[in-house]
């Protein structure tokens, strides 16, 4: 049994290590290429045959002087130029026109990785993570999954049983042909067990014991993972929650990439109490122009934009059935509260990023911060009321700084805690 | 004194029977059915075994496991193209115009995405100030009844068929083309643009009349104008300038021609603060207790056939051609002594539609100087044309010369009085068209109905007098497929436009009145967002009533600018008028022959209902009578002594009452009316202050086509309307027999003895007279002070608490007791603006009516404590018997709006275990629903009974459907988004509009300035039509209500008991002669 063990151990460190071996082996290079390129490159370069400010990199590994070459143009572009190279006297100035900028700090085997991750093209696998149709919650791929090597070992442990079983009763046989008894009857199958069983109250019932603790245990943990019990009340339950959207809009790419404002898109944020998601023709504004970027799939997304406005891009005419979009709401406030988006934003001065985390770093929306009751009394505990400049408040400033001198003087302490303020 | 005073909230009350004095002890009024549920043999032999409910058990908690697996997904629709003016969350406002035929109002529509959910008053309105009634504020109902016809449709053998408008239009068509006569009956119209389309239908068709018929009548007015004056009009009155006011059986606070005007005016005259301490005299003969006549300084009652004699008295008084009156005539000679002295401030007003009567009352007004200065004849009311002759002779004519009838928002077979035969004689009608909305009791009886839009949904324009015009704009989109009933004519006329281009086609032709805006645009751009425009410049005002008045975009092409239209109105062809004229010598013989009968009976119309227009709106139906304070019902009004001779309530008690008061709401004893030759059997209500062998009846009620629950709600009396001798219809039959129904009782709905005060009555309403108040400003409002080992302190420095901060603000409401006139436009208004559930007539019945703001009435009593012990005649039981003991005849009576009263010190608030309803640091008692468990200890420890609870989830309970305008889809739409819809077994009250006042404060915090006094209304303050309650922030010494707390008319409502409410109230000053007379 010992040995076994120890056979079944080592077995599984060996394959575990191989297949960490080949994962790691077979990534490197190329994965420090990408993050490379894309850091230090491809603001001027593609990975396509396009050219952008510089020229399209694709097979550029087969284009370019062999040798040391691309060291040393990497690393300090307009000494080769000065040098009066034939390759590059071809290209500049002639066909581009910006000298590109030297990247001395770069080694060599950083230009080699990026110039393979370059040269080899856009791959089939999709870079950009859900490109196309909703996403979901990632599943995990772990290859290291200890339920593989159970089962393994169960599998083998059946077999070793049912061997060591089957060897018994031969051996019982041949003891019982040679000592001259007669054979023992088969029994049915369940007889044979029952008698087992009999047989061996202790161990079943050790077995049953664990086997029922096991099954209270896990069934635990799957009402746990329903929801049905929480540890504690969680505030940050619904952090994290990121449904799929009608459209995969990314606010990494619009507030974020882009820098658009995030008051042009939610313009009710400080007129109204709803910040509001914007209407279609807010969208169109821009994307009337915009019908396809470099991010993969852009085209069929802002199609579906298209779709809802009812706009014929092909003519450039609103003449379809519009189709309102139905997206899914991400920060949600129970409806007996009444929360305004202008209160905070206008008089409170309360940036965006306090209450829905950094969303220009995020590709789909997701609620960062738990919006529970106590998340927002603890915020109005520690906030303090901005009362300077704002007429509404100077009576308040005065008596308030008389009162609690030196202390910083909180929204709590001007009624930010009452129900009323925002249940009624 | 004052204090001294015993009021009382009723009969029963009056005669402290036991079920009253039982209700004081209880805990709660009501009657929780607790013995009753676990005796029920059902619910103790259920055979649910152990093992069942296990099984049940354990099958729940698997279902409710598995129903939390699933996080809900809420799903946001965005708009596809956004509107310019809509920002989800921001209300929009549109001036519009709200006229039944019946009710005129110059408005402003709240929006919120596009749907209107309130009302409000346009404050640029010089005929209604920014003033509505209780019917304009709960007619943006209208819009959402899902009961609507929803396209055209004709009838077919006995069952209606739906049309398309293509198919009624031709179909029509070919039926006018070859009608021999064709008479359209309309309720009254003042808009030009429907004259005009009239006008076009008139002249494609041969012989088309129009003849005008109201249901509430005012022809003998006309009449009696034509008389005097050779023109048949309807002078519009200036209260406000008359020192001393007579009102014959004249309902002018609640019902009469333009009732929130009046009220508005009325209540400048009755104000009095330091600045002003002069009061007009308000005298008022009437059968009914009336909603004026509650409010009148002295009020006589008279019989319905003795009025014209009284009018005949005074005239007589005032030294005109009358002759002395058999009846008051002591009382006739003071009043007439009042008008004289008041020359040329004095007015009379009569709301008889006799023209004989009126035309006396229109002597007496000429002695006394009144037109020129109280009544202006040269701007004339045009909104109640109706004209009872040419009813009269188009029903003879009808089956003969008139085969075709287009009735246009009127209802006659509903209304019309039986003398007329107006049904039978329609049933000889070929073509019968109707422009209701439902299938009404006239449209019944049409072959086609082409549903009209809901006000709200329509264009239109109005000229309710000389002058002054409206506009009407939609503020939704029509909900169904109905069309404008102008538009209706227009296509028979085979006019083709649109109804908004014809409406903007005769204002062009107004645009010549004022020189503003020589741009045709830019003239209806701003009548448009002014919602009026009253013959010069349309007035210019940065502050328009409300922040956002929008208007929208008008169409260049759809004015032609060199083809003005031709102005038809009413101003323009006069009111016509088939009546004739009346003499004085005819008038005073009919007076004389007025004759009468054991009892009369006084047809009248509610302050809720009117003239029955709005009988399916359930805020109106759940509205308390200002006077009976009864909901959902209509029944004979009857004073005590002939009840008892009718032995309707014919028990003897000890203090000599022949009335059964314990039975009074429970078990009401049913009559048979016959007057007129018309049955109805109706609930008798004991009424003080009913003339003796008089009876009343509301108009309005058993109406029919809504659904099973309007259908049945009370009687219609107008087919009881008389044919006077003058020609008009007498609202009054002077003979009419009352029969006991033997065996039969029914339980009315009231809300009169529920939440009584505990009987503290002296601490809650107090009262003054002008005479005591000029010598002494705090006349009949003594302090309040408590016996303490230091000697007598006031209650507010004998405090068992630490008093609240108030950092910014301190939120305080005044009530001036001197200006409500108990009308009940607040009630409506808070019921609309903060969802408040409507719970029906059995939950009624229960006490369980949600209002958050009741109007308490109190009839008070004329024994005085002081003067009876003085005189030494009584013993204390004796005593205290008869202060409970009013004069039946003709008590005095006061209203007191009371809602929460946010108390400083709040009972309910420490009572709660769940601290659900706590003290917010600006003065006002907040309830958080969520936090809420339902025990109801703060209703058991509120001193002022204001806290209200969901004993059901009204909104979707299946008992409410057809009554709770939430219970469907469409109904549901004109709910509030600011205010939570509370959920069955929490405790709700008077937020004092919280979604208001934040939503002010916001607009403040975000210009970076102090809130401005008035900024923030709520809704009952908003919806007032005399301005009698004031809101504000007493922290804020400009303010009105901070003003008014120094006045020395203030007081607090239970002061006693030291819970320093911050609603505080104004003690009532009454222009009585007699010291006394206040109670």
């Amino acid at each position: 049994m010992n040995s076994l063990w120890q056979n079944v151990r080592s077995t599984r460190l060996v394959v575990l290590f191989s297949l960490a071996f080949f994962v790691l082996a077979s990534n490197a290079f190329a994965q420090d290429g990408k993050a490379l390129f894309k850091s230090k490159c491809s603001s001027c370069h593609t990975i396509t045959d396009k050219a952008s400010t510089g020229p399209g990199l694709k097979d550029v590994l087969n284009r370019i002087p062999a040798g040391d070459w691309k060291y040393n143009w990497v690393k300090n572009p307009a000494a080769v130029i000065k040098s009066g190279d034939s390759y590059i006297a071809g290209l500049y100035p002639a066909k581009f026109k910006t000298i590109m900028t030297g990247f001395p700090d770069l080694k060599n085997e950083e230009i080699d990785a990026i110039l393979a991750y370059a040269s080899a093209g856009p791959q089939d696998v999709a870079t950009t993570p859900g490109a196309t149709g909703p996403v979901g919650p990632e599943v995990v791929q772990d290859e290291n999954n200890p339920w593989f090597i159970i089962a393994i070992i169960i599998a083998l442990l059946i077999v070793l049983i049912t061997t060591l079983r089957f060897t018994k009763i031969h051996l019982r046989n041949a003891l019982n042909e040679k000592e001259g008894r007669p054979e023992e009857p088969a029994q049915p199958f369940l007889t044979a067990s029952r008698s087992w069983v009999n047989n061996n109250k202790k161990l079943v019932g050790f077995l049953g014991f664990f086997l029922f603790c096991y099954l209270v245990v896990q069934g635990w943990y799957v009402l746990k993972g329903v929801g049905v019990y929480a540890e504690e009340v969680k505030p940050d339950q619904w952090v994290g929650y990121h449904p799929s959207q009608p459209i995969n809009f990314s606010h990494k790419i619009h507030a974020g990439d882009n820098g658009i404002q995030c008051q042009y898109c939610h313009s009710g944020v400080e007129k109204s109490k709803h910040a509001s998601i914007p209407s279609v023709n807010v969208c169109m504004n821009c994307h009337k122009a915009i019908s396809q970027t470099k991010n993969e799939g852009s085209a069929e997304e802002i199609q579906k934009i298209y779709t809802a406005a009812g706009y014929d891009p092909a003519n450039g005419t609103y003449t379809l059935v519009p189709q309102p979009l139905r997206w899914n709401k991400v920060h949600n406030l129970p409806d007996h509260v009444y929360f305004s988006h202008q209160q905070h934003v206008v008089v409170g001065g309360v940036a965006c990023e306090t209450c829905h985390g950094d969303v220009k770093k995020m590709g789909t929306i997701e609620q960062q911060r738990p919006l529970t009751m106590g998340w927002c009394i603890d915020c109005h505990r520690n906030t303090p009321l901005k009362m300077e400049g704002n007429g509404y408040y100077t009576e308040l400033h005065e008596k308030m700084k008389e009162k609690y001198k030196g202390q910083p003087i909180t929204v709590a302490m001007a009624g930010g805690l009452e129900c009323g303020r925002c249940h009624y | 004194m004052a204090n001294e005073t015993k009021y009382w909230k009723g009969l029963a009350h009056l005669n402290n029977d036991s079920s009253v004095v039982e209700k004081n002890q209880n805990e709660f009024a009501e009657y929780i059915p607790v013995e009753e549920f676990v005796t029920d043999k059902g619910t103790l032999e259920a055979n649910t075994s152990r093992r069942d409910f296990l099984k049940f058990l354990g099958f729940s908690t698997v279902a409710a496991t598995l129903a939390a697996c699933e996080a809900p997904v809420i799903k946001s629709v965005p708009y596809v193209n956004r509107p310019d003016e809509i920002i989800p969350g921001v209300a929009n406002w549109y001036a519009s115009t709200f006229f039944d035929g019946h009710d005129y109002s110059s408005i402003v529509v709240k929006t919120r995405e596009g749907r209107p959910i309130k009302i409000e008053g346009n404050t640029l309105s010089k005929v209604t100030m920014g003033g509505t009634n209780s019917r304009t504020q709960a007619s943006v109902l209208s819009v959402y009844d899902s009961t609507r016809l929803r396209g055209p449709k004709a009838k077919s053998g006995a069952a209606w068929a739906d049309k398309s408008w293509e198919d009624v239009d031709k179909e029509i068509g070919g039926k006018l083309a070859s009608a021999k006569g064709i008479a359209i009956v309309s309720s009254t119209i003042i808009s030009p643009s429907t004259y005009r389309a009239i006008g076009e239908f008139s002249a494609k068709y041969k012989n088309v009349s129009h003849v005008t018929y109201d249901a509430v009548s005012y022809s003998g007015m006309l009449k009696a104008n034509l008389s005097s004056f050779g023109k048949a009009m309807i002078p519009t009155y200036n209260f406000d300038k008359a020192d001393v006011i007579v009102s014959l059986s004249c309902d002018f606070l609640g019902n009469w021609i333009s009732p929130v005007e009046h009220a508005k005016q009325y209540s400048m005259t009755r104000k009095v603060s330091a600045d002003k301490k002069t009061m007009s005299r308000h005298y008022q003969f009437e059968t009914m207790l009336s909603l004026t006549g509650a409010n009148a300084d002295e009020r006589f009652p008279v019989k319905p056939s003795q009025l014209g004699q009284v009018a005949l008295g005074l005239l007589n008084g005032v030294g005109g051609a009358g002759s002395a009156s058999s009846v008051l005539s002591k009382e006739i000679q003071t009043v007439a002594e009042a008008l004289k002295a008041a020359k040329g401030k004095a007015l009379v007003v009569c709301g008889s539609n006799d023209a004989a009567i009126q035309l006396v009352v229109n002597e007496i007004n000429k002695a006394i100087g009144a037109y020129g200065t109280t009544i202006n004849t040269s701007v004339e009311d045009f909104t109640h044309q109706g004209d009872d002759a040419a009813m009269k002779s188009l029903v003879e004519k009808l089956g003969s010369s008139v085969d075709t009838v287009i009735f246009y928002n009127s209802n006659p077979v509903y209304s019309a009085p039986k003398a007329l035969a107006f049904e039978a004689a329609l049933k000889k009608v070929s073509t019968k068209i109707s422009f209701a909305s439902h299938v009404d009791e006239t449209a019944a009886l049409c072959d086609y109905i082409l549903p009209d839009h809901n006000y709200l949904e329509a264009w239109g324009d109005h000229m309710p007098r000389t002058g002054h015009y409206s506009l009407q704009q939609p503020a939704i989109r029509p909900l169904f497929s109905t069309r404008h009933a102008q538009e209706s004519f227009l296509r028979w006329a085979d006019n083709k436009k649109d109804y908004l281009s014809y409406v903007k086609e005769t204002w062009q032709g107004m645009q010549g009145m004022q020189n503003v805006y020589g741009d045709f645009n830019a003239f209806w751009i701003n009548c448009v967002r002014d919602g009026i425009f009253e013959g010069t410049a349309p007035v210019k005002t940065e502050e328009a009533p409300v922040a956002a008045i929008k208007t929208v975009t008008v169409e260049n092409d759809s004015v032609k600018a060199d083809q003005p239209a031709v102005v038809t109105t009413a101003a323009g062809r006069g009111i016509s008028f088939t009546g004739g004229t009346i003499s004085l010598d005819d008038a005073k013989s009919q007076i004389a022959a007025m004759k009468g009968g054991k009892f009369e009976l006084a047809i009248y119309s509610k302050t809720s209902i009117g003239s029955g227009n709005q009988a399916n709106n359930p805020w109106l139906q759940e509205m308390p009578d200002p006077i009976s304070k009864i909901t959902w019902d209509n029944y004979v009004t009857m004073h005590p002594a002939d009840a008892q001779a009718m032995n309707l309530f014919g028990v003897e008690t000890e203090s000599g009452m022949m009335v059964r008061f314990d039975q009074m709401e429970d078990n009401l004893d049913v009559v048979n009316v016959t007057a007129n030759g018309h049955t109805v059997k109706l609930p008798v209500w004991v009424q003080p202050g009913q003339a003796k062998g008089t009876i009343g009846i509301a108009v309005g009620y058993g109406r029919k086509g809504f659904n099973e629950y309007v259908d049945n709600i009370g009687q219609n009396i107008f087919p009881a309307v008389a044919i006077t001798a003058s020609g008009t219809m007498g609202f009054d039959a002077y003979e009419a027999s009352v029969a006991k129904v033997d065996g039969e009782t029914y339980r009315i709905a009231a809300t009169q003895t529920h939440h009584t005060m505990m009987g503290r009555n002296t601490d809650i309403l107090r009262e003054t007279t002008l005479a005591e108040y000029l010598k002494d400003e705090r006349a009949g409002n003594p302090a309040v002070t408590m016996h303490t080992y230091k000697g007598e302190q006031a209650v507010e420095d004998v405090n068992l608490w630490n008093d609240f901060e108030r950092p910014v603000h301190k939120w305080n409401m005044a009530i001036d007791l001197n200006s409500c006139i108990g009308c009940g436009a607040c009630v409506v208004a808070c019921t609309i603006e903060n969802n408040v559930p409507v719970v029906g007539r059995d939950e009624v019945r229960k006490s369980r009516e949600m209002h958050w703001l009741r109007i308490d009435r109190y009839y008070s009593s004329s024994t005085v404590k002081a003067e009876a012990e003085e005189k030494g005649e009584m013993g204390t039981m004796e005593l205290y018997r008869n202060m409970e003991n009013p004069t039946f005849d003709n008590p005095k009576v006061a209203f007191q709006p009371v809602m929460c009263q946010h108390c400083n010190h709040a009972g309910c608030e420490t009572v709660c275990p769940v601290i659900a309803t706590t003290h917010s640091n600006e003065g006002l008692n907040q309830m958080t629903y969520n936090r809420c468990v339902g025990t109801r200890y703060c209703a058991n420890n509120c001193a002022y009974k204001v806290r209200r609870f969901n004993w059901f989830n009204y909104v979707e309970y299946h008992r409410f459907k057809g009554l709770n305008p939430a219970q469907d889809d469409i109904g549901r739409m004109v709910l509030n988004p600011d205010v939570t819809v509370r959920a069955r077994g929490v405790m709700e009250k008077c937020s004092m509009c919280a979604q208001r006042i934040q939503a002010g404060k916001l607009e403040a915090k975000k210009a970076g300035r102090k809130v401005i006094d008035g900024e923030i209304k709520t809704a009952c303050m908003q919806s007032c039509p005399t301005d009698a309650i004031i809101f504000g922030d007493v922290l804020d010494p400009e303010s009105k209500v901070a003003k008014m707390v120094k006045d020395g008319r203030k007081f607090e409502v239970l002061e006693v008991v030291g819970t320093q409410p911050n609603v505080f109230y104004m003690t009532k000053v009454w222009n009585r002669e007699d010291k006394n007379a206040h109670i």
